[in-house]
């Protein structure tokens, strides 16, 4: 479990807006954030996680929460503390179904859906992504056939962090920008996860409509605190009732 | 059975009840002390659950906070004795405390600590926003509580008094508990839960047992806070609290009792100390972080003994 994941995310939105303060392009910075958050990934595991394979993942869970605190405190010195936002670079709206859309919300759904696939068809069909769900299964074995495994496990992290980049700079435009937005993500991204079931990514996809749509359907005719702990409520549940989640295997982490 | 309280230990609480007679104690250090020692006893009731059993708990923050709320809720109302704040605080944490821990008990590993997490958001949560709390504001302005009608307890020195008195229990408490029967079933359950079940003992209700006395611990450490601080806010409950708490256990050194009351004070004064220099002292404090679960993974206390054994070793 990674507490930094959210700071990364945040570096993403950052690392975007001033890439974007540099060349003037949104789509420059789609590609240049994650880059940059990706190497700041890589370094990071080499040098703090790498030597904790073999220990309790406590440590890990600790040694992430000191680096969050380092990265966010980093990003209030370096760009401040107050709110940013970014204009959409997608302009307009299209009626569907009866409303009216922001083109910039259409365009998050498809490149969302088009990254998710992407990330599905790396996993379940190229070597490299097989090499590193037999990682998390059984890195000995894999050790004992020959392939790097810390390598795996370094651009497996500094992969997650570039896809934590997008999502911070795709986001920028809706949400605000500040040095906090991380911490508020970071649990939100753990129950997605924890309810779709660890290493099973449609679970994730899932549980990620389930939750947004509960929020949605909930806000309706509650304020947005209850809603907030319906769906601790939710979690609470799934977790006496099903840790392992919708799709999890049996006995991860457990 | 030998006494739960050692020669050495009873030298070290006689020093720091002398401590405020000496005369570089001022106020502003008194009132440090008071949280230093006071987070170092909210550690050691989280290393019974944490180093003994083997039960991370990732929501003390409520335990602590609904304490602090207890507290503030009276004062707030113009009950200021002390004994009546405590009191609520008990029985508010132990109603809190028994839900989640029955709930929790049943899951093992990352599940109990996210079961914990959760159960802990919500109680944040309830109390950011509800008006009658005073929202995200909290409860301000709070009078000294009473320790007996006219007798206030308004000066750092007193507070300071207070929770030293209340860490001495409370290690009572922690010390004597570790060593009982009820003790090794929980190292027991931690080494090996399923070997512990079949050996007959009804596991659940060990970790329920230790998971209240934890909580009930933390509660009463949080229902001192308002009578120091004049406030309760729901920051006190944030998660990134119960993360704090966690890491002053693992400053410290796991399953020691000492090495975490040791943890959170050097956390607190790191803190403090380095905030006082530097603006951005949360890179300071991260750093240390990473440095202490990198290269001294057993704590300070396992730093020294490593450091004596290495000295012995030196000196044949």
């Amino acid at each position: 479990m990674n507490f930094a994941h959210g700071e990364l995310y945040m570096f993403g939105a950052y690392a975007g807006i001033a890439a974007i303060g540099l060349t003037g392009s949104f789509w420059l910075a789609l590609l240049a954030a994650p880059l940059a958050v990706g190497i700041l990934g890589a370094v990071t595991e080499v040098a703090t996680l790498r030597p904790l394979y073999r220990r309790e993942p406590l440590y890990g869970l600790i040694l992430t929460f000191g680096l969050a605190m380092v990265f966010r405190e980093a990003v209030r010195q370096i760009w401040g503390g107050d709110m940013r936002r970014i204009l959409p670079p997608v302009e307009g709206s299209t009626p569907l179904l009866g409303m009216t859309y922001p083109n910039y919300r259409l365009f998050l759904l498809v490149f969302a859906s088009a990254l998710l696939l992407g990330i599905w068809l790396f996993f379940t069909r190229t070597r490299a992504g097989i090499i590193v769900r037999a990682a998390v299964q059984d890195a000995e074995m894999l050790d004992g056939l020959g392939v790097n495994v810390p390598r795996v496990f370094t651009l497996t992290f500094a992969g997650s962090a570039a896809l934590a980049a997008i999502a911070g700079l795709l986001l920028a435009p809706i949400f605000t920008v500040y040095p906090q937005m991380g911490v508020e993500m970071i649990l939100l991204a753990f129950i997605v996860v924890i309810l779709g079931g660890m290493g099973s990514m449609g679970g994730s996809v899932v549980a990620a409509f389930v939750i947004g749509i509960a929020q949605s359907l909930l806000t309706l005719w509650m304020n947005p605190q209850r809603v907030a702990i319906a769906i601790f409520g939710i979690m609470i549940v799934v977790l006496i009732v099903r840790p392992r989640g919708f799709f999890g295997r049996e006995g991860v982490l457990e | 059975m030998s006494s739960p309280l050692s020669l050495r230990a009873a030298l070290v609480f006689a020093a720091l009840a002398l401590l405020p007679l000496t005369p570089w104690m001022s106020k502003y250090y008194l009132l440090l002390a008071f949280d230093a020692l006071l987070f170092g006893a909210v550690a050691m009731s989280l290393d019974l659950l944490i180093g003994y059993t083997g039960l991370v708990s990732f929501g003390h923050a409520a335990f602590f906070g609904l304490g602090a709320y207890s507290a503030a809720v009276l004062l707030e109302r113009g009950v200021t004795s002390l004994w009546l704040s405590l009191g609520l605080a008990v029985v508010i944490v132990g109603l809190y405390g028994l839900l989640v821990s029955y709930f929790a008990t049943t899951r093992r590993g990352i599940y109990f600590a996210l079961l914990t997490l959760i159960f802990a958001e919500v109680v944040y949560t309830v109390f950011r926003y509800t008006q009658a709390f005073g929202g995200s504001d909290g409860i301000q302005g709070l009078p000294p509580p009473s320790l007996a009608p006219g007798v206030l307890i308004d000066t750092p020195a007193r507070n300071y008094y207070l929770v030293v008195v209340y860490l001495f229990l409370a290690y009572l408490v922690c010390r004597t508990l570790v060593s009982s029967h009820f003790g090794r079933v929980l190292a027991a359950i931690r080494e090996n839960e399923d070997r512990a079940r079949f050996l007959g003992y009804d596991v659940q209700r060990y970790k329920m047992g230790v998971c209240m006395i934890s909580a009930g611990l933390t509660g009463l450490a949080g229902a001192l806070y308002p009578g120091r601080a004049a406030y309760a806010t729901p920051d006190l409950m944030h998660w990134s609290i119960s993360g704090e708490f966690l890491i002053m256990v693992m400053i410290g050194g796991l399953g020691t009792l000492v090495g975490p009351i040791i943890g959170g004070a050097f956390f607190i004064l790191l803190q403090e100390k380095v905030s006082s220099y530097v603006q951005w002292y949360s890179i300071v404090v991260g750093l240390v972080l990473v440095f202490i679960v990198l290269f001294v993974p057993k704590g300070l206390l396992g730093f020294r003994g490593a450091l004596l054994q290495g000295l012995r070793r030196g000196t044949p």
